[in-house]
């Protein structure tokens, strides 16, 4: 199947640009949010590697708990970096 | 900002040619074959384990012991993240307006379809994808989300409190190593399944402790991430008094 590797490429090259977007952003709200965008890239891309167990641990974990927490935790200092 | 886009390009452009070289030049390529012991787990997993879900059977029962000891890693860490946020009055909040009707008519519909997938995906566990761990924080996030839209006041009004769920975690744990302990009674070795545990309770495939490892991981792991999210949501300001007063 020529799909899945291509799947596989896109998905990694946009997780590439949501974690360049991720660091170089001063607005840690935003970054937040890059930083969910490239674990649901790399939800994908496990999914294409046939892994759905860990599909489900990762989607839970990295895009729900993990990006609330940051939120919670950024509602404790400031939102913007100086 | 151009500079940014600039060198996110130049990055992308890079990684692209990167990963081109490396395939045209060196022609790597995936594996088109089981592994031996990835054929062994395929092969034996249902006559070991009473489980069709290998990952399941690997996790909580070739390589129990492993998981039992990765729940008590996480239950320290949260019980050491309750222990430097505790406060020692009483959490009295001023604010008990969350959002608006809308938000909460909505929220309301996503924390039921969110607790019922995160059931399924916990009882489940030893049949399809899925298991104790990803139901578990999928039924954290259902915490996660009435914090911020109906207030922490409105979940301590109702008796919900980090340091009682992080006591219902403990009782969960306790749960996973009476289940793991219980076998040794019998003089089996410890976290044995299929010589234990029965494969069916009233005709349903329940795979002997798989079902109640992923049970008891289930309200241990929700538990756990629920108590985290509320001694995180306790304003900044409350902690500030505390400092000042002495407390």
């Amino acid at each position: 199947m020529i799909v899945t590797p291509i799947v596989i490429a896109i998905a990694l090259l946009l997780s590439l640009i949501f974690v360049y977007l991720a660091i170089t952003e001063k607005d840690l709200l935003k970054a937040v949010v890059f930083s969910a965008g490239q674990s649901i890239c790399y939800a994908i891309l496990l999914h294409a590697m046939a892994a759905p167990d860990i599909v489900m641990t990762y989607l839970a974990v990295s895009v729900g708990l993990y990006s609330a927490l940051i939120v919670f935790v950024i509602s404790k200092t400031e939102r913007y970096e100086v | 900002m151009s500079k940014r886009i600039l060198v996110l390009l130049i990055i992308t452009i890079l990684s692209l040619l990167t990963s081109l070289l490396i395939t045209l030049l060196l022609g790597v390529k995936a594996p088109t074959s089981i592994r031996d012991l990835g054929k062994y787990y395929v092969a034996n997993t249902i006559q070991d384990t009473a489980s069709p879900e290998a990952v399941t059977a690997i996790v909580w029962d070739y390589r129990g012991l492993d998981t039992i000891y990765e729940t008590t890693v996480l239950y320290m860490a949260i019980v050491g993240g309750l222990a430097i946020s505790t406060i020692s009055r009483k959490v009295q909040l001023k604010t008990r307006i969350g959002l608006t009707g809308i938000t909460r008519t909505a929220t309301r519909i996503t924390v039921l379809l969110i607790a019922t997938i995160a059931f399924a995906i916990a009882l489940h566990g030893h049949l399809t994808p899925g298991g104790g761990f990803p139901g578990g924080s999928a039924m954290a996030i259902t915490a996660m989300l009435i914090v911020p839209v109906y207030t922490l006041q409105s979940l301590l009004e109702r008796g919900v409190t980090s340091t009682r769920l992080v006591a219902a975690r403990g009782l969960a744990l306790t749960a996973i190593g009476l289940v793991a302990i219980l076998p040794v009674l019998r003089g089996l070795e410890a976290v044995t399944n299929q010589k234990f545990y029965p494969s069916h309770i009233a005709g349903m495939l329940i795979s002997g402790s798989l079902w109640f490892y992923n049970f008891f991981e289930f309200l241990a792991v929700a538990s756990g991430f629920a108590a985290v999210a509320l001694y995180l949501s306790i304003p900044e300001e409350l902690y500030r008094e505390e400092l000042r007063g002495g407390g």
